[in-house]
């Protein structure tokens, strides 16, 4: 223990020198040559410094130096070996070699490491009382779990690690030892044991609901998008046909007298209704399948004869704009009296 | 383009900014509707309720504590508000003062609030270990050994250690943190987050290193659980060495009796 502090305080001091004098030149570098080591001259040194493979292998050992010394940390801050002190004698060779700046910091770097460790050796030393060994703790510990050591006498030697056989029940045996220093409350558990709640499925379920009506959707759209356009044609076809049909019976019933337009197109029970009518009707007109003329200067509505379809079809055109407002409409039904509809609506046809 | 995406971009950032400051405010909101009911404020609610309706409601609200504690994660305030309080947050420090007696004198548990700020709890048992064989023949948790194993390598530490320490210490009991261990599974993880989460350890990082280092320390959970001088006693069992040879470890076990260390943990 002492002798790696001293050891460390020895070489730490010259070893610091040498490295910031590097950085000052090679020139300044020579002033040190004595922690350099005897015969290195000038051309040799030239030598040295062109050679990139020797400049790696010492990176390289440096680097592995740092690593060991990190990853065996704690078995050098054990009392009971001179580890660090092997450290930094093997760092001293490898700095007889160093040229470049880079290795100079490596060699600083492992010269932090390494005075971290010498820091807690020291507190080591303070502390009061026994002091506590990790490694020495992991050792009692290992013989109370029932490590079987006999078998491996001679690996321990070598990896200086003890290996061997744990049982089975290892660290069962320090759970049970070590309840008594817990005051844990104990685990409350359901006699009968408690039913396990399932989160995936109903998560499964909704993804299918939702692919599924999509799918569907996605196939139905065209088709559904085509019938409803053919069958509004179709309603309003049949719908103009089946106007005709009143209007031909009506023409049929009673010939010589006119059929007043508005008492044929007015449905008093629904101004919607006499719309629709109306919309109609102007089928029935612009196919040539009916025709308005007025009569008293009333407009009057009349089927045209089968015969005079073509005829009438291509002679005249003429276009006139009907209209209807809920006021009109109201006042059309005062003033022809209307109190029922020509045109049955198609639901209570049905009926 | 560029242009109204990055606008759309910002306003979306300050909208869920906004939102967040609200969520938070909300918290708080709701955190205040029952942490400061008054006396009065919880007189008036209990005059509403019939006593059946509270018993039932400390009752449940038991039952969450005792089944939270299998895992032995803290139980977060706000969450035993939402889902099991609900409505009678008004009521919230009545409902808790029944709560509290019904775990002493029936369950033997004392409910300790071990973050007053954040109010979370934990549950601790107020009876001392029986002697010899435990009365249950539950079987061992060997996470528990684990766990044994890492608090007493604190304590005799000192109270702190570095994480490298604990690696070390569990390479050699066949523990290897990289590795999956059959009992252990994932050992780090169980380590830094499980036992952390439990609050048995606090895995803080040591500021200014780089690389980055992290230490250990006992967490509030294992302050108010674990005897200091029970680890001592097993330690000078193990090393075959008075307890008392410890002279500082010895003096920290035997001058904080456990009872007391909660304040002195919370303050830590």
């Amino acid at each position: 223990m002492k002798r790696a502090r001293s050891s460390e305080a020895d070489e730490e001091t010259p070893r610091q020198n040498g490295s910031s004098g590097r950085r000052r030149g090679v020139q300044q570098h020579r002033g040190n040559e004595d922690d350099e080591g005897p015969g290195l001259g000038a051309a040799n040194l030239q030598d040295d410094d062109i050679d990139p493979s020797l400049r790696r292998e010492i990176r390289s050992k440096y680097r592995d130096l740092i690593n060991s010394v990190q990853q065996n940390r704690e078995d050098m801050l054990s009392p009971s070996n001179n580890k660090l002190t092997e450290v930094l004698e093997e760092a001293n060779k490898l700095f007889q070699d160093v040229r470049e700046a880079r290795e100079a910091a490596l060699d600083a770097q492992l010269l932090v490491v390494a005075t971290d460790l010498g820091k807690e050796k020291a507190s080591q030393l303070f502390s009061e009382g026994a002091a506590f060994d990790p490694t020495a703790f992991a050792e009692h510990l290992l013989s109370f779990m029932g490590l079987n050591r006999l078998e491996d006498e001679e690996e321990e030697l070598q990896n200086g690690a003890v290996d061997g056989y744990l049982p089975q029940d290892a660290w069962h045996r320090v759970a049970k030892r070590a309840e008594s220093c817990f005051k844990t409350a104990p685990a409350f558990h359901y006699m009968m044991g408690s039913f396990h709640a399932e989160p995936p499925p109903p998560k499964q379920r909704i993804e299918r609901q939702r692919k599924v009506p999509g799918k569907e959707a996605k196939r139905m759209m065209p088709t559904q998008l085509k019938k409803m356009e053919e069958s509004h044609q179709e309603a309003t076809e049949k719908e103009v046909e089946r106007i005709l049909g009143f209007l031909k019976g009506y023409h049929q019933d009673d010939p010589s007298t006119p059929i007043s337009y508005y008492e044929f197109v007015i449905d008093p029970n629904s101004f919607s209704r006499t719309i629709e009518n109306m919309f109609h009707t102007s089928f029935l007109i612009r196919d040539g399948l009916a025709r308005m003329y007025l009569d008293d200067k009333l407009p009057c509505i009349a089927p045209v004869e089968e015969g005079e379809v073509e005829a009438g079809g291509s002679a005249s055109r003429k276009q006139c704009i009907t209209s209807i407002s809920l006021k009109t409409w109201k006042e059309l039904i005062d003033a022809f009296d209307i109190s029922d509809t020509l045109i049955q609506p198609l639901n209570t046809q049905n009926e | 383009m560029t242009q109204r995406k990055r606008l759309s971009n910002t306003q979306i950032s300050s909208q869920s900014r906004r939102r967040s400051e609200v969520a938070v405010a909300e918290e708080e909101d709701g955190d205040l509707t029952f942490t400061q009911p008054s006396t009065s404020q919880v007189q008036r609610g209990l005059e509403r309720l019939t006593s059946a309706q509270v018993d039932q409601k400390t009752a449940e609200v038991v039952q969450y504590f005792l089944v939270k504690d299998q895992k032995k994660i803290p139980v977060r305030r706000a969450d035993l508000v939402k889902h099991v309080l609900k409505d009678y947050r008004n009521v919230y420090p009545e409902i808790m003062k029944r709560v509290t007696q019904s775990l002493d004198q029936v369950f033997g548990l004392k409910l300790v609030e071990i973050d007053t700020k954040n109010h979370i709890y934990i549950l601790i048992n107020k009876l001392e270990p029986a002697e010899g064989a435990p009365l249950d023949n539950s079987p061992t948790n060997p996470k528990m050994g684990l766990l044994f194993v890492i608090l007493s390598v604190i304590f005799m530490k000192r109270g702190a250690v570095k994480e490298n320490v604990i690696w070390h210490t569990l390479k050699k009991l066949r523990v290897d943190p990289g590795e999956k261990h059959e009992e252990f599974g994932d050992v780090k993880k169980l380590i830094t987050d499980e036992f952390v989460r439990q609050r048995y350890l606090e895995y803080v990082r040591i500021p200014h290193t780089d690389p980055i280092e992290h230490e250990f320390r006992w967490g509030q959970r294992a302050d108010l659980e674990v005897s200091k001088a029970k680890i001592l006693e097993f330690m000078g069992e193990l090393h075959n060495q008075e307890p008392q040879s410890w002279t500082q470890q010895y003096r920290d076990a035997h001058s904080t009796p456990n009872s007391t260390q909660a304040s002195t943990s919370s303050q830590r």
